[in-house]
């Protein structure tokens, strides 16, 4: 029994949320039981990916493989959790809990009508389904499809709203992120033309045989890969779609596109780069050196413009970019310490954004008001959710004790492993802008005379999805044994091939 | 360790009972004050003697596969206790300063969460606790830099963290660095990075100096200090003349001896420069002091400029400049504070806070005067006040050292403290008796007693030395 849960736990994850979502609207009149479902499926979700982590965990390494149709590769499709994708199943599973859990009996207030909640929920299983799928996902073209999906329904929750700002949002993003799959779509096929697999593993086997006699094909199979996942993951200066998409959309939404969509990219950027190109090709093409020069000036472009803006929602939407920035910058730093750094860095963002996310978007809903001038005094009468965001902030400027922390230490650590010493500074004076654009809020809401308005916390599962995330944060910053564990072994496998 | 728990806790346990208690009950909550500040000291007053006595005092654990560890040495011991000790003066002077001003709850929250902050500093047994609460350290004063919440005092706020996280920022840098070089952050087993010759050691140092030097208000670092002097008086007192600035000192002091090493520092180019770096601060510091017409800026320069001595004294790489910087950190304190206690009192009481306009002041608050007068005297440093040892013995340690131009600098910026401090005493005992104001009443009473008291405690040190001679010698003999 407990054999067959494990065989087959691997494609439950993917196929649970996707399944869930697909029978939902058949329910779209009773909104208790369509809640209900979409937290069972998700608390399921992270049951199942904890288990794997565990079992990842006591393999030491060994991953656990999954033959759709039972065809070995290269003929059939192969779903493989190994380390990485323990990490980034248990990453998901814990963000897009509480955010569902946020969401529950909540959301009318922005997104409308039953059917128009139960089409978010929907789509918010799509989302989710499709990024398990690239956790686990071993298939070139299986990446294509996922993204494609992730894309869609990511397109979807953006416009979720009933408003024409975020119909424009939706359609810049549409625009933008089709071209970028677009890239991707390019990138895969020269990959596929060049090599004749799909399967990363056998792929990468070729690749490494032949690259030297087409190094043309690898570097147009590369730039568009970067460009592709660059749109879709908003690396500076592509980032363009993502502060209208991010502010816009309902505050479960933003969280979720901001704290799981983004990242879900960025491992399949990981995998290609690491699972089919390797490392020696990395150096070779020098893809090193470009990710981490964009790293940097997304680091710094981003947090400038973060500081520019008035409108909370706004502010973190480009708080995002300059964040996604440290990702890039660790995808860059070829040894295991950086990559751990990178890997840790992402789990800790994606938790700490959606808590200042959903933070944000029960203050708005409270208030009414969107700019950070308006929020005086905020701190004292919504205690709980103030407390939540200051948690979240202080974890993003990397204050130890949260989580923050950990990923920039060993980002740093990699860096310095690598030689690079500008990088580091820049990731210090991240850090810095980071406060200057996150403290001003926090002294606001405290420190500044209360306004005699009724706000108050959001109701009971609300507070309970705010704490959840903020305990995250915390375990994340002082006990991140086992999680490090996976982040630091994935890393290394990553450097073992070729 | 019980002591050691204690004595880190007090200060927010009393914190948190602080915050929920009603905010009219003015009474009770002072006595809460009272209790938790005075367990401070007293615990730390335990963890000291323990020290000093060579037992080991160690609590240990880890955060993020990070070890940490809280483990006072002699040098820590010294600063718990200078930190402490002020705490309750500087609580009992608050009873009285802040008797009439607004959002006292916050205020001594912060202030009583400030104390475990500090101690934690002062106690770190490695760099990981000593970023840690260094790093809190900025968040737990901010509240009460911004306490009036105005404009200026807000810009003021907004300076001290920016320069706190970017001194920060180098400083974790410079943790990483000596991380990967000696595998191993503890004070406890002798310097860090001892027998570790890299090339890049002297940049090292450098992002450490650079880093605490925030704190520490070297110059051209200081520039948050004077605008922080918005704050209220107390908190000028105690952070920004003592606690905040002395985690600077005491950094740059565990950069060198625990960190680098005397003897590993000695062969450092960038260490040579280091005296003149503070030598600079010292004269620079001092000399804009005496511009500065509002009291409690001039007080904020000279504090730039005696840190610097503190320093020097450290950078000598000398056991008798060692000596002479332990011994200033006690010394300084204790008469810094006084006169940061007496512009309180003046301004409370005449509403004067420029030196120009002090004329006579002195009449009508001849106890305020007497003690600021002591204080000042102090600052020149005359016999029989206390900093007369310690400059006497920074000199000796430049003499030494074979930098005698350190001395030479040490004297002329005595001659300026003089030129700083005598011109205001004069002032405020000259003309005529014109004001009403007077020193009566109990609001100035608990603002007159502990700065009288500090004042008192200077006068003994100066002319009994020995009774804080064995602390600064364990100290000494610790990292010679």
């Amino acid at each position: 029994m407990t054999a067959a849960i494990t065989a087959n736990l691997p494609v439950f994850v993917v196929i649970a949320p996707l399944f869930v979502a697909f029978v939902l609207p058949t329910f779209a009149r009773r909104m208790r039981l369509v809640e209900g479902l979409v937290i069972f499926v998700e608390a399921l979700g992270l049951v199942g990916a904890g288990y794997l982590a565990s079992i990842v965990l006591a393999q030491k390494g060994i991953p656990i493989i999954y033959r759709l149709g039972g065809w070995p590769a290269p003929w059939g499709i192969e779903l493989e959790v190994g380390s990485l994708g323990a990490f980034f199943l248990l990453v998901i599973a814990g963000v897009s809990l509480p955010v569902a859990l946020f969401a529950r009996g909540n959301l009318t207030k922005e997104v409308g009508s039953k059917e128009r909640v139960t089409r978010f929920y929907v789509l918010y299983l799509l989302l989710n389904g499709a990024l398990a799928g690239m956790a686990v996902t071993n298939d070139l073209f299986n990446v294509f499809v996922l993204v494609e999906v992730a894309t869609l329904s990511c397109c979807g929750l953006v416009s979720a709203r009933n408003h024409p700002r975020a119909a424009e949002a939706a359609f810049t993003y549409l625009i933008l992120a089709t071209l970028g799959s677009t890239l991707v779509l390019g990138g895969i096929g020269f990959l596929y033309i060049t090599t004749g697999h799909l399967n990363m593993g056998f792929s990468s086997q070729e690749l490494g045989r032949i690259w030297q006699d087409n190094p043309h094909v690898v570097w147009v199979a590369i730039s568009f890969m970067l460009v592709g996942f660059g749109v879709k993951s908003a690396l500076f200066p592509l980032h363009l779609w993502l502060p209208d998409a991010h502010s816009t959309a309902p505050s479960p939404a933003s969280a979720i596109l901001s704290g799981l969509a983004i990242k879900g990219y960025l491992i399949c950027l990981l995998k290609i780069l690491y699972n089919v190109f390797g490392h020696t090709l990395i150096q070779a093409f020098a893809v090193h050196r470009i990710l981490v020069l964009a790293g940097m000036v997304a680091i710094i472009a981003g947090s400038i413009l973060a500081l520019t803006q008035d409108e909370l929602k706004r502010r973190l939407a480009f708080s995002t970019v300059a964040q996604v920035g440290y990702i890039y910058l660790g995808l860059g730093l070829v040894n295991t310490k950086g990559l751990t750094g990178m890997l840790f860095y992402l789990a800790s963002h994606a938790v700490s954004k959606s808590a200042l996310f959903l933070a944000a978007g029960a203050m708005i809903a409270a208030t009414g008001k969107q700019s950070i001038s308006e929020l005086a005094g905020i701190g004292r009468k919504m205690p709980i959710t103030m407390a939540v965001f200051t948690v979240g902030s202080l974890s993003l400027v990397g204050i130890p004790l949260f989580s923050g922390f950990i990923g920039k230490w060993y980002l740093i650590l990699g860096n310095l492993e690598a030689g690079n010493i500008i990088p580091v500074a820049v990731i210090i004076i991240g850090s810095v802008l980071c406060a200057a654009y996150l403290f001003p809020i926090i002294r606001t809401a405290y420190f500044e005379p209360v306004a005699d308005e009724d706000w108050q916390d959001p109701g009971l599962p609300q507070k309970i999805s705010l704490i959840l995330l903020a305990v995250a944060i915390v375990i994340l910053g002082v006990l991140p044994g086992p999680f490090l564990e996976l982040a630091s072994r994935a890393a290394a496998e990553f450097l073992v091939l070729q | 360790m019980l002591n050691l728990i204690l004595a880190l806790s007090s200060g927010v346990v009393g914190g948190l009972i602080v915050a929920m208690m009603p905010q009219a009950n003015h009474r009770l909550r002072n006595l809460v004050v009272l209790v938790f500040s005075a367990s401070g000291m007293v615990f730390s007053w335990r963890v000291a003697q323990m020290v000093f006595a060579g037992e080991s005092v160690k609590i240990a654990g880890e955060f993020g596969g990070l070890a940490w560890s809280l483990a006072p040495d002699p040098l820590g011991a010294v600063f718990g206790l200078i930190a402490s000790t002020l705490w309750l003066f500087a609580a009992v002077y608050s009873f009285g300063y802040m008797a009439q001003k607004h959002k006292q709850r916050t205020y001594y929250t912060f202030l009583l969460i400030s104390l475990s902050v500090t101690l934690g500093v002062a106690f770190s047994g490695n760099l990981v606790a000593l970023y840690l609460f260094y790093e809190l350290l900025t968040f737990a004063t901010y509240p009460l830099v911004i306490h009036e919440r105005s404009s200026e005092a807000v810009k003021a706020g907004s300076k001290y963290i920016l320069y706190s996280l970017s001194g920060a920022g180098a400083i974790l840098i410079a943790i990483v660095i000596t991380y990967r070089w000696a595998g191993n952050l503890d004070f406890a087993g002798g310097p860090i990075l001892v027998g570790c010759l890299k090339p890049g050691l002297s940049w090292l140092l450098l992002l450490f100096v650079g880093g605490f030097g925030v704190k520490a208000a070297i110059m051209p670092l200081h520039r948050w200090l004077p605008a922080a002097m918005i704050a209220p008086t107390p908190v000028s007192a105690l952070l920004h003349a003592v606690a905040v600035v002395y985690s600077g000192v005491y950094g740059i002091l565990r950069v060198v001896y625990s960190v680098f090493g005397h003897e590993l520092m000695g062969q450092l180019s960038f260490a040579s420069i280091l005296p003149w770096i503070a030598a600079f601060t010292i004269l620079v510091g001092v000399a804009i002091a005496t511009q500065q017409d509002v009291l409690k800026r001039r007080l904020a320069y000279h504090t730039i400029s005696q840190l610097s001595y503190i320093l020097l004294g450290a950078f000598t790489l000398q056991p008798w400049g060692l000596t002479g910087a332990i011994l200033h950190m006690i010394s300084y304190s204790t008469l810094k504070v006084t006169l940061f206690f007496c512009a309180g009192i003046i301004a409370e009481q005449t509403g004067e806070t420029k030196v120009s306009r002090m004329g006579g002041v002195g009449w009508s608050l001849p106890k305020t005067m007497a003690a600021f007068g002591i204080a000042s005297l102090g600052m020149i440093g005359m016999l029989p006040l206390n900093t007369f040892w310690s400059k006497y013995y920074l000199m000796k340690g430049s003499v030494a050292g074979g930098r005698w131009p350190l001395a030479l600098v040490l004297i002329g910026s005595g001659i300026i403290n003089a030129l700083c401090f005598i011109p205001t005493v004069v002032t405020a005992f000259s003309g005529e008796r014109v004001r009403s104001d007077t020193e009566q009443g109990g609001r100035v009473a608990l603002m007159l007693a502990p700065t009288m008291f500090l004042a008192a405690i200077s006068l003994f040190i100066g002319l009994w030395p020995g009774i804080v001679w064995s602390g600064v010698q364990a100290v000494v003999d610790w990292f010679f």
